[in-house]
């Protein structure tokens, strides 16, 4: 027990090293960056409208002031610190006073509703379908759904999305292909609630399509290398029950790398899904994060990618914390 | 096997029936509502209003549209009553002898849409706010402009200005946006205006906020009950009863959505998808009746030069390089031949025919570049209908045979490809040509490296693609970089060589060109490095040209010596080229008919129809429910 809090309390430096270094990798990239929010919200003025040049200069410096962009990097550098050290992110420089994580709560909700259940639906039938396909080699139906995983797998995401697009937006338009729930839908109720399914029907069946074949492939990979062993061929000679030698003995076994494979992908949808939520117009991070780049919001870009470092990193931590508990063969190790 | 079966049969069943509806408005009636892109798309700060304040939340989700109004508008096109139109004001502008003071009446009985009165006390409310909190968008223009600003009555307001300015009422004037007027009332309560977000709007133009996406994704607005007390109620009244502004995300399923007759207007989408809809909705139409259907927007897109890089401070340079494009073949690549092109320094578009092209025509003809060696006329009138025979083909009866109709949907003429005459400019400049490369007059390879935006604008680098393509079979090293976030910062602080962009935008209805003709004074000229302030990308200073924009500072907007003064400005812009202009920005808007009609159109221009213009409000009483007729 105490060899297993020892390694619970390096894992959990490990952490927060991770975590130090990637949020500071992510400040070093976003002041690199070229784009100045300043410069990009003047450019939103005058593109369209009046444009004197007296008024540019004053423009330019009030904003400066007001966005909190004087002083030197390190006082910066040392000011962001000392702000994420107690949660917060500062405000947004395109939605100027809005704070960062208002911007983060209002779209969270969207990518991780529809994230979680698209990338749990493709894990579970995904490793479903292919542990069967793996054990009942010889099945015709099976062979079937290996051989249409493989063929959707190497399809570029957004070919398999236009495709839904155009099935059930044009061709039979019979699912919306736009937004995360009906304009002016009152957002109490259950109407509400089964307009948010239906928005989600097509981008879900996107992801899930396109996540499912991977999770497939890899799950009969495990489970053909696994009935090969000796304790799966005694098994059989022993004659346990098909069934319970296919759940209990070999895809249990074969479930941990997957495990780990599902705890990284939960862990990434804080990044958002940025093609899915551009192609069927769905609210959420990823288009969060690309607006926010695009006006060289560095405020808001970093606090979605300290978001997203931080929900990997735990995710990682997580599954190492317990994966001892899970696999005892791990716990001996 | 069978409850699988009945399970299918009420999905199926649930589909369809909800097919009608895939894309509605939940609690709105669909006949009284019209629904238009926003092309700002997603709002990233949704429940922000304070259109006063610099990249905040959305403005043309019909904030700018249907809720905002200011003193006066100038149409890009003809124009519902005329190009002018005294909105909040009552009349003209007056200005003193020597335009160091300004003079408004108001116009009586408009009211906010709670219920109460604007007056002069509104107007002066909006200026010395603004003076007071110079991060408000138009706090730095009177700033600079205005000594100060008062009320002698409810109707009257009189600016002083600090110096003399002829044009200080462009700031109140409507071309896509302008000074919009602040409720007093409102902004009088709150303790800092640069952090009040006004949500709910009060709303002073026809129209009422009616609900929006706290996600960002759409904007409802309700036609007020008293729309007879707004400016725009002299028009008639406003057809639609609600308006919905949304985010229809990328172009093709801007045009799935109006095959589907779930989008009325869609803002702007790719020549490919138009050519879609021509085909498969008999109830879509743009701003032409047949080719090039897209609405030219009195932008101008160029190819930008830097002045300050050499060898593009030299104008034979500048102009070898414009005899190097084929601009038939710019055209077909960029808009797929739907382009309007232009010669010259103003967009071909609005009005701009009867001020600048038609009179400007015969000089074009007889101008005449001396290379040293030879003189040549490298302006062809015929480019337009040469444009149009190679359409026809493919687009047939879609291309206009009318002369007049290809120019002005096609345009004019443009500059004849001449390699030999560039040949001799390169050469009078010091260029020699070894094997198939030009080098410089130090003996180094003439490279030249155009920006384009990328993605951020797939038309206009697709002419710049075209246009490096023309320059390297000449033998010059051509190459396009493409920089999609940072393309006008980094073209404002002079990181550059060439660009496809524009820093020509005019009013469109009027002739006056100090919209843009300005900011193009050497006064306000910045060394390489630091940045430019807009519109005078390129840098480009001459003492003829301060000259011309020093006299049309010190003349009335509507001096007919404007147009006369408008013309100098072309011929040297042709003599110099300092930018090569290409053609007009032209807006792929299509509107669908299905429940609206009454659009705008080349047919009857009533107003421009593309809608995050603010002028678009115009075009509200116009519209008829389709079903009423």
């Amino acid at each position: 027990m105490r060899t297993y809090a020892l390694y619970l309390v390096r894992r959990f430096a490990q952490f927060i090293l991770v975590v130090f270094i990637g949020i500071n990798i992510a400040y070093l990239i976003t002041h690199l960056t070229p784009v100045d929010p300043v410069e990009q919200a003047i450019s939103s003025v005058t593109m369209f409208g009046q444009s004197s040049p007296e008024m540019v200069e004053v423009m330019r410096k009030t904003l400066r002031e007001l966005y909190g962009l004087e002083g030197s990097a390190w006082e910066q550098y040392v000011s962001f610190w000392r702000r994420m050290a107690t949660g917060d992110f500062g405000p947004s420089l395109s939605a100027f006073p809005t704070p960062v994580s208002t911007l983060i709560w209002q779209a969270l909700p969207w990518t991780l509703g529809l994230l979680v259940s698209s990338t749990l639906i493709a894990w579970i039938v995904g490793n479903f379908l292919g542990g069967l396909a793996g054990y009942y080699r010889k099945n015709s139906l099976l062979k079937a759904l290996g051989i249409l995983a493989m063929s959707l797998q190497p399809i570029p995401y957004y070919i398999v999305a236009f495709i839904l697009l155009v099935v059930f937006g044009f061709l039979w338009p019979v699912l919306p292909i736009s937004g995360g729930a009906e304009m002016n839908i009152d957002r109490q109720g259950f109407a509400f609630a089964a307009s948010i399914v239906k928005h989600s029907i097509l981008p879900a069946l996107s992801l899930v399509l396109v996540g499912l074949g991977a999770w497939f492939i890899g799950m009969r990979s495990l489970v053909s290398n696994i009935v090969t062993e000796d304790y799966v061929t005694y098994a059989e000679l022993g004659g346990v029950d098909r069934r319970r030698i296919l759940f209990s003995y070999v895809m249990r076994n074969a479930l941990s790398p997957q495990l780990t494979g599902l705890a990284l992908s939960l862990g990434a949808i804080f990044n958002g899904a940025i093609i899915t939520e551009f192609v069927f117009g769905y609210p959420g991070m990823g288009t969060l994060l690309v607006r926010a780049v695009n006006a060289g919001d560095y405020s808001l870009v970093l606090g979605i990618t300290s978001v997203s470092i931080i929900a990997v990193a735990s995710a990682i931590l997580v599954i190492d914390i317990i994966y001892p508990l899970l696999d005892p063969r791990v716990a001996r190790s | 096997m069978r409850i699988m079966q009945v399970l299918a049969f009420f999905a199926s069943a649930w589909l369809v029936a909800q097919s009608a509806l895939a894309q509605g408005i939940s609690n709105l009636p669909r006949e009284e509502t019209i629904i238009i892109e926003n092309p700002q798309g997603t709002i990233t700060n949704p429940p922000w209003f304070n259109i006063w304040m610099v990249a905040r939340g959305g403005n043309s989700t019909g904030l700018q549209q249907l809720g905002m109004d200011t003193l006066w508008y100038i149409d890009p096109d003809a124009g519902i009553d005329g190009v002018w139109d005294n909105s909040l004001a009552a009349d003209k502008p007056q200005y003193n002898a020597d335009f160091t003071e300004m003079t408004v009446k108001l116009r009586d009985g408009i009211f906010w849409s709670d219920g109460v009165e604007f007056t002069a006390d509104d107007v002066v409310f909006t200026v010395q706010t603004q003076m007071k909190n110079p991060s408000m968008i138009w706090g730095p223009v009177f700033l600079a402009s205005v000594d100060t600003v008062t009320a002698p009555d409810k109707r009257t307001v009189v600016f002083k200005l600090k110096r003399p300015n002829s044009r200080f009422h462009a700031t109140f004037t409507v071309r896509w946006n302008a000074a919009w007027i602040m409720p007093k009332h409102v902004f009088e309560k709150v303790e800092d205006p640069t952090k009040f977000d006004f949500n709910p709007p009060v709303t002073i133009g026809p129209y009422k906020l009616h609900s929006f996406d706290p996600n960002g994704k759409w904007y409802i607005w309700e036609k007020r009950e008293d729309w007879q007390r707004t400016s725009l109620a002299r028009h008639g009244e406003p057809g639609p009863k609600y308006a919905a502004y949304i985010d229809p995300g990328p172009p093709d399923k801007r045009v799935i959505l109006q095959l589907n007759h779930q989008l009325d207007i869609i803002h702007d989408t790719s020549p490919e998808g138009v050519f879609t809809l021509v085909k498969q909705s008999p109830t879509s139409q743009g701003w032409f009746k047949g080719f090039p259907y897209a609405h030219p927007d009195p932008t101008l897109p160029a190819v930008l030069f830097n002045h300050q890089v050499k060898p593009f401070d030299n104008p034979d340079v500048r102009w070898a390089l414009a005899l190097l494009i084929d601009i038939k073949a710019v055209s077909m690549a960029s808009y797929r031949g739907a382009a309007t092109i232009s010669a010259i320094g103003v967009p071909p578009t609005g009005l701009y025919g009867k001020y600048y092209f038609d009179p400007m025509e015969d000089w074009l003809k007889n101008f005449e570049i001396d290379t040293g060696k030879s003189k040549y006329k490298p302006y062809d009138p015929t480019v337009g209908q040469q444009i149009a025979e190679m359409l026809r083909p493919s687009m047939g009866e879609q291309i206009p045979t009318d002369p007049k109709e290809i120019a002005k949907a096609i345009g004019r003429g443009w500059w004849k490809p001449n390699p030999e005459a560039a040949t001799q400019l390169l050469e009078r400049a010091g260029f020699t040509k070894q094997g198939d490369q030009w080098l410089k007059p130090d003996g180094t390879p003439f490279s030249i490296t155009l920006l384009v935006e990328g993605d951020q604008r797939p038309v206009m680098t697709r002419a710049g693609t075209m246009i490096v393509q023309q320059w390297r079979q000449f033998g010059i090293a051509a190459k396009t970089q493409a920089y999609p976030s940072d393309f006008f910062p980094r073209v404002e602080s002079g990181d550059f060589e060439t660009a496809i962009g524009w820093s020509v935008e005019t009013w469109g209805g009027h002739p006056d060109l100090s919209f843009f003709l300005d900011s193009w004074h050497s006064e306000f000229l910045k060394p390489r490095g630091e940045r430019q302030p807009p519109r005078n990308r390129q840098r480009w200073t001459h003492p003829e040209l301060d000259k011309i924009i020093e006299e049309i500072r010190t003349i009335d907007f509507d001096d007919p010596k404007v147009q006369e003064l408008g013309q100098e400005y072309i011929k040297l812009a042709v003599r110099e080229m300092p930018i090569i202009p290409l053609m007009s920005y032209n807006v792929f808007t299509m509107m669908d008919t299905t429940y609206w009609t009454g659009y705008p159109s080349a047919d009857d221009p009533y107003t421009n129809p593309v809608p995050n213009w603010a002028n678009t409000k115009y075009m509200f009483v116009r519209l008829k429910a389709a079903k009423a007729q």
